[in-house]
């Protein structure tokens, strides 16, 4: 430990003050670069610019995606704890796997390549650090990694081996360096088929496949780009998709350079001013806000008795909100895609609605699309939802208590169902100038998920205790039947979860 | 634009390959999923545990597409046969484990009901061929008499 520098430390889970010395067991990734002494010597601000990008673009994310947090990084390294053994193991591997992807296409000798060490033990977590023997070991097993694979522990192996499907190959006790005990040591396989170190064809096949297409596609923009007439903001443009090929200059995210519009009276947001898009020729485009509706305050009976996840039926309180007259577009989300700060280019027509989004996802637009913007974007509450999906009535659905043609787009709503969605705003807007409130697409809003609304707030906030590995969906989608389009309908879903027919529409605070 | 466009054109030829193997992943023939509890005509009370046992293949999380791996999906009274060539479902009697539970606790109305486990993979398909367990029945016994 004595030898790593600390360059930088970056704690998101603070142990609570008090307490002399926190003490607790955590599963223990080490990672470390190999050969970076000779890397930096080869290309020292190159090596640099890379390593960081692979901090920020896979490390740092697959750790927080994996429920655990990073301790610190160091220059050719970091340290990151889990709770969760598997979550650890399962992080090294989709780090590890990630980098082979990444590395494919480049010559050997600058490969930037991990060795990873995975142990669980008793450790002394302060502020920007970790301290025990727990974290010594996992350096040690790390040290004895080769580049590219995942070591971990015998405490390690004994959690996962039933849980993690994956090949493990036994390299006995090893004696490590200044720690008595002989430690045993197992490498990860990721795939359970690939005992003996041979990766299986089908695999190599599909990174060949992914790189060569990656590599086409490179060479397609790259072409593209530099057949253009030059001038026009092409240096601009050519800066972006060099950068993962050539020296690479650091850019600074898109989406700091968003304009932010000149902002309407928030109260009476509804229909919203056209994109402010000047110059077609302009590469970061602003942000365009999607349509909202100003809805005013008030009271609502909110559930039914239809379901028991809907009861009971209780009294609440609305604040004057806007909400998103159509669920997120894809062209509206490609915006955030094209700034990098969504996962993910959505497919599809430009007017259809934004699918199989997690609820992590549409909280990642909503968040862009508030600082880009610099107006307060979030997901709408669950109560907020169905306020405004009732739009005032206190019947089955908005329009009465029977089924009509036309009202919405579900399995057996009176339309011919569809392969996709159809195009937002595709059906009758319900009283308060809302499209597609139930039917559609499913659509996320900010509260976690309870199997009842016993204990639910009554103040129209989002309801955030509990267990919040799911999160509510509200609206039904394209592929459910009409109970679903209820405006009390309710169902939870887990939160990291893609799933085809999700989607989500934006709430805007006065 | 130009830049959209880039991005646009790249995409669909990156994902082109994820295309051509999204549907219908292989399974393993000797893979099985399977109810380690309840039991075939067991009577429950409202409120049951669930537990989900899979045999030579491995649980992980929707998303993840590591061969041989997927996740788990609950049919509750569920008559209508999967579609093989789309996502299993989502809905109340659909229920989905994408963060790679292996196992639930279940609340049901008395009465009889019948329960069935779908392997999904990565994308929420059924395996080729599907790994599906046997469909059992349950007995979910009326609630106790709270009267004095």
């Amino acid at each position: 430990m004595g030898e790593i520098r600390n360059f930088r430390s970056g704690n998101q889970n603070e142990p609570p003050p008090h307490g002399a010395m926190p003490r607790r067991l955590a599963a223990i990734i080490v990672g470390d670069i190999a050969s970076y002494s000779r890397l930096m010597q080869a290309d020292e601000e190159g090596t640099h610019v890379r390593v960081k990008r692979i901090e920020r673009d896979l490390i740092e994310p697959s750790i927080v995606e994996h429920h655990g947090s990073l301790v610190k990084t160091t220059g050719d390294g970091f340290i990151a704890i889990f709770d969760s053994p598997v979550e650890a193991v399962r992080c090294s591997i989709v780090i590890q796997q990630n980098l082979v992807g990444r590395n494919a296409s480049l010559p050997k000798d600058s490969r930037i390549e991990y060795r990873i060490g995975v142990n669980l033990g008793d450790v002394i977590i302060e502020p920007d650090d970790v301290y025990g023997d727990g974290v010594n070991i996992a350096t040690r097993i790390e040290g004895i990694a080769q580049p590219g694979q995942v070591f971990i522990s015998g405490a390690i192996y004994e959690q996962i081996k039933h849980k993690v499907v994956c090949g493990y190959e036994s390299l006995g006790d090893r004696k490590v360096k200044n720690i008595t005990d002989p430690v045993r040591i197992y490498r990860v396989l990721p795939d359970a088929d690939a005992v003996g170190g041979t990766r299986g064809r089908r695999e190599n096949t599909l990174i060949f496949l992914l790189g060569l297409t990656l590599l086409v596609s490179a060479a397609g923009v790259l072409w593209y780009l530099l057949a253009q007439p030059p001038g026009k903001g092409s240096e601009q443009a050519a800066t972006p998709t060099a950068a993962p090929v050539a020296s690479p200059v650091p850019q600074p995210p898109a989406r700091e350079a968003a304009v932010p519009t000149p902002q309407p009276s928030p109260s009476l947001a509804s229909p919203a001013p056209p994109a402010p898009t000047p110059t077609p020729s302009q590469s970061p485009t602003p942000a365009s806000e999607p349509d909202m509706i100003a809805i005013r305050g008030g009271s609502f009976a909110m559930g039914s008795n239809d379901d028991p996840t809907e009861r009971p039926v209780h009294q609440v309180a609305i604040k004057p909100f806007s909400i998103g007259k159509y669920p997120v577009t894809v062209r509206e989300w490609n915006e955030c895609a094209a700034a990098k700060a969504c996962g993910f280019t959505a497919m599809g027509k430009d007017d259809a609605p934004v699918t199989n989004v997690s609820w992590t996802d549409a909280q990642q637009y909503a968040g862009w699309l508030a600082q880009a913007t610099k107006k307060s974007y979030r997901l709408p509450s669950e109560a907020e939802w169905e306020y405004a999906a009732r739009g005032g009535t206190q019947t089955k659905y908005w329009w009465g208590d029977k089924l009509q043609p036309g009202m919405a787009g579900c399995k057996d709503c009176g339309d011919a169902a569809a392969e996709q969605p159809a195009k937002v705003g595709s059906f009758k807007p319900n009283p308060f100038g809302l499209y597609d409130m139930g039917g559609g697409v499913d659509q996320w809003v900010a509260d976690c998920w309870h199997r009842t609304y016993q204990g639910a707030p009554n103040d129209g906030s989002a309801w955030s205790g509990g267990d919040c590995s799911s999160h509510v969906l509200r609206s039904g989608s394209w592929k459910n039947d009409s109970r679903y389009v209820r405006p009390s309908n309710r169902d939870g879903y887990d939160t990291n979860v893609r799933y085809p027919t999700h989607g989500f529409r934006v709430a805007l605070s006065p | 634009m130009q830049i959209l466009r880039c991005v646009a054109l790249s995409a669909v030829l990156a994902l082109l390959p994820g295309v051509a193997f999204s549907q219908g992943k292989a399974a393993p023939k000797d893979a099985k999923v399977y109810f380690i509890t309840p039991y075939d005509g067991q009577k429950v009370r409202a409120g049951f545990l669930v537990r989900f046992g899979l045999r030579n293949m491995g649980v992980t999380h929707a998303g993840d597409d590591y061969q041989n791996a997927g996740h788990h999906h609950l049919l509750v009274d569920v008559s209508d046969p999967i579609d093989p060539k789309e996502p299993i479902p989502q809905d109340k009697s659909h229920l989905h484990f994408g963060a790679g539970q292996t196992e639930t606790f279940l609340e049901l109305p008395p009465g009889t009901h019948t329960l069935q486990l779908v392997l999904g993979d990565a994308k929420h398909y059924p395996f080729e061929p599907p790994v599906v367990s046997e469909k059992i029945t349950v007995r979910v016994r009326p609630p106790p008499q709270r009267g004095k």
